[in-house]
């Protein structure tokens, strides 16, 4: 496939890389979600991962893939966005 | 994960150290790469003991994929 | 003298093979020596090694249009003979036994620099652009990265490649890099550049580029109040009426449905000022625009006035204009509301319905807050014409009816506490400031009904006033 190239029709004010959302400032009083994939072995990890981040100030609220093989259905990521303010998927192996 | 990145959300994941090349590569095809932390494999045959210690080893950088602090 | 010699052939072309026995003997007797570009086949010619000119960037910026081309010399000095004329490359090249045992002349056949498409892609490969280049990942979709880099309205965009903007410049004359104006909110310097590339993802066509800058640059007048007007949490924002010659040479509909869905040019040049807006500028809902509401005329609202009365005025002959000068007018302006009035026979009759409803523009005891377009549809203007009145006695009907007394407008009155201040208590007021008031026409011929476009509240000196650009 051949590259495409655009023209930048803003005022290139901002890096022309995509950029990720702004990180949360801290996790205090953040509701986190931990989406586990369906891997053996993720939910344990997530379990852990879970207690810890709680120690931390957040809230944890947990999801899973209905099978790691596809990807995450629309209504799922739709709940996952209402509900949370950040998230963690794991764990790929 | 770009999804949820698109409707708000930080996001990353949390894949083997076997993931580190293909994470790497759809990174680049896709012009933007989800923050990840990699963890040592072998993951399957661990116990559940083995497991809550690999996520403490990682926790720091597990915060640091959705959180300044 | 050093002169440098270069022929430019491919081997897809009889003449060029024709010559190619006479290419070392220029290379040994032209002073200077000889360079051979070659257009298509790197091994032709075979008996001297030429230059790859595959992707034609020597022949475009050389301008060849016809193979063979030997050229002499550089930039403005140069001289070049095309095709084969053997008298005229003797007497080129000095050389006078050039060619003797060949026909005497051939003609050459077409660069490919001018296949089709062909001039528009070597522009846009070759020439340099102002504008920062955006490569896209390998499995980048072109359409979703407009959505998710946050250059579009919500609608998708077409994507601006080189090829596209370079397309859209040749809609003008004026030169790429020409600065334009600061556009606000950003107050960044804007290029006509700049301009085509939101232009192309608007989906303008080059033939309407021109109305685009001209409205660009009635919005970034002061006297329009751009940067006040993307600020507001009203619903105002910038309408586009165009006048003149250039809205039928592109096909602007100013009949049926002119305001709703369907006709490229309507659709398109409004989007593209909106798009200029936001991405050049920075107004972004959520951001700089903070707009209660706003109104569905923020993703597109641009019109031609119907002029096919050539007893009626248009607007731009109203603002001072020739009926053949092709003019963009811009308003602050919202929505649309409707009038009905499917019982007047006398102009006077419609008049009192028009008044009426132009007295509730905002809120219906504002006076002298808002500018306001009255939209007269060709059904109403056949009631006002055939009783003999002129566009002018319309506007002096409807200023007599629109100057109430404070009193009965005040703040309390009705038992509604918004109105007119006590201030103005036992004045006479108009509900437009003089010259506030707008009047065009368009619409489809069956249907009695007309309709205002409210200004924003704030007009005049305090606020925003219609701008009017020549279209170039």
């Amino acid at each position: 496939m051949t590259q495409t190239t655009l023209l930048d029709p803003t005022a290139e004010l901002q890096p022309v890389e995509r950029q990720l959302r702004p990180r949360l400032a801290s996790l205090s009083g953040a509701t986190v979600g931990l989406l586990d994939i369906s891997k053996p072995r993720g939910k344990e990890f997530l379990d852990e991962v879970e207690s810890l981040l709680e120690e931390q100030g957040a809230t944890v609220k947990r999801y899973s893939k209905p099978t790691f093989t596809r990807v995450a259905p629309a209504a799922l990521l739709q709940q996952i966005g209402a509900e949370c303010d950040a998230v963690v998927e794991a764990l790929a192996d | 994960m770009l999804d949820l990145e698109s409707r708000g959300l930080p996001a990353g994941f949390v894949a083997s150290c076997e993931f580190t090349d293909a994470a790497a590569a759809q990174g680049r095809s896709l012009g933007i790469a989800p923050k990840s932390v990699f963890v040592p494999h072998p993951i399957q045959d661990r116990t559940d003991a083995e497991m809550a210690e690999l996520a403490r080893a990682a926790i720091d950088d597990v915060r640091a994929l959705i959180a300044e602090s | 003298m050093n002169t440098r010699h270069v022929l430019i052939v491919k081997k897809n072309c009889p003449t060029c093979t024709l010559i190619e026995p006479l290419i070392p003997l220029l290379a040994e007797r032209l002073d200077g020596g000889l360079s051979v570009y070659v257009q298509d086949d790197p091994a032709f010619p075979d008996n001297f090694d030429a230059v790859d000119d595959r992707e034609l960037e020597f022949s475009w910026r050389h301008g060849i249009e016809i193979v063979p081309t030997l050229l002499r010399g550089d930039g403005e000095g140069s001289e070049r003979v095309f095709g084969w004329d053997r008298a005229e490359w003797r007497e080129f090249t000095g050389i006078t036994d050039l060619g003797e045992g060949l026909a005497p002349h051939r003609p050459g056949c077409g660069s490919r620099t001018l296949d089709p498409g062909m001039p528009e892609k070597l522009a846009a490969r070759h020439a340099g652009f102002g504008a920062r280049k955006v490569d896209l990942a390998e499995a980048e979709d072109d359409m979703e990265t407009c959505f998710e880099r946050g250059w579009t309205d919500g609608l998708p965009v077409v994507p601006p490649t080189p090829e596209r903007v370079m397309r859209m410049l040749g809609g003008t004359n004026r030169e790429a890099g020409e600065v334009i104006g600061e556009v606000p909110p950003n107050r960044v310097p804007c290029t006509i550049e700049k301009l085509a590339i939101n232009a192309v993802m608007a989906g303008c066509k080059p033939e309407y580029f021109p109305l685009v800058i001209a409205a660009v640059e009635a919005a970034l007048d002061d006297v329009f109040c751009m940067h006040g007007l993307l600020c507001t949490t009203y619903f105002s924002s910038p309408v586009v009426i165009v006048n003149g010659p250039a809205a039928t040479r592109i096909n602007m509909n100013s009949g049926v449905n002119a305001l709703g869905q369907g006709n490229r040019a309507n659709a398109t040049i409004g989007r593209a000022l909106q798009l200029i807006i936001r991405n050049v500028g920075g107004g972004i809902p959520g951001g700089i625009d903070r707009a209660v509401m706003g109104n569905p005329g923020k993703y597109t609202y641009c019109f031609a006035e119907d002029e096919s009365d050539s007893g009626w005025p248009s607007l731009a002959m109203d603002r001072g204009f020739a009926r053949d000068d092709s003019v963009v007018s811009l308003f602050a302006g919202e929505g649309l509301q409707g009038i009905v009035d499917q019982q007047s026979r006398t102009p006077e009759s419609l008049a009192g319905s028009f008044a009426a409803s132009l007295r509730t523009v905002a809120h219906y005891k504002y006076f002298g807050v808002c500018d306001a377009i009255l939209i007269v549809s060709p059904e109403h203007r056949r009631v006002i014409r055939e009783a003999g009145w002129s566009k002018a006695d319309l506007r002096d009907a409807l200023d007599e009816r629109l100057r109430v007394p404070a009193d009965s407008i005040l703040r309390g009155i009705d038992g509604v506490a918004e109105g007119a201040p006590e201030s103005l208590r036992g004045k006479q007021l108009p509900k437009f400031r003089k010259g506030g008031l707008h009047i065009v026409s368009l619409g489809g011929t069956a249907g009695m009904f007309s309709a205002i476009i409210g200004g924003w509240v704030a007009a005049g000196e305090r606020g925003s006033q219609m701008v009017s650009q020549r279209i170039e």
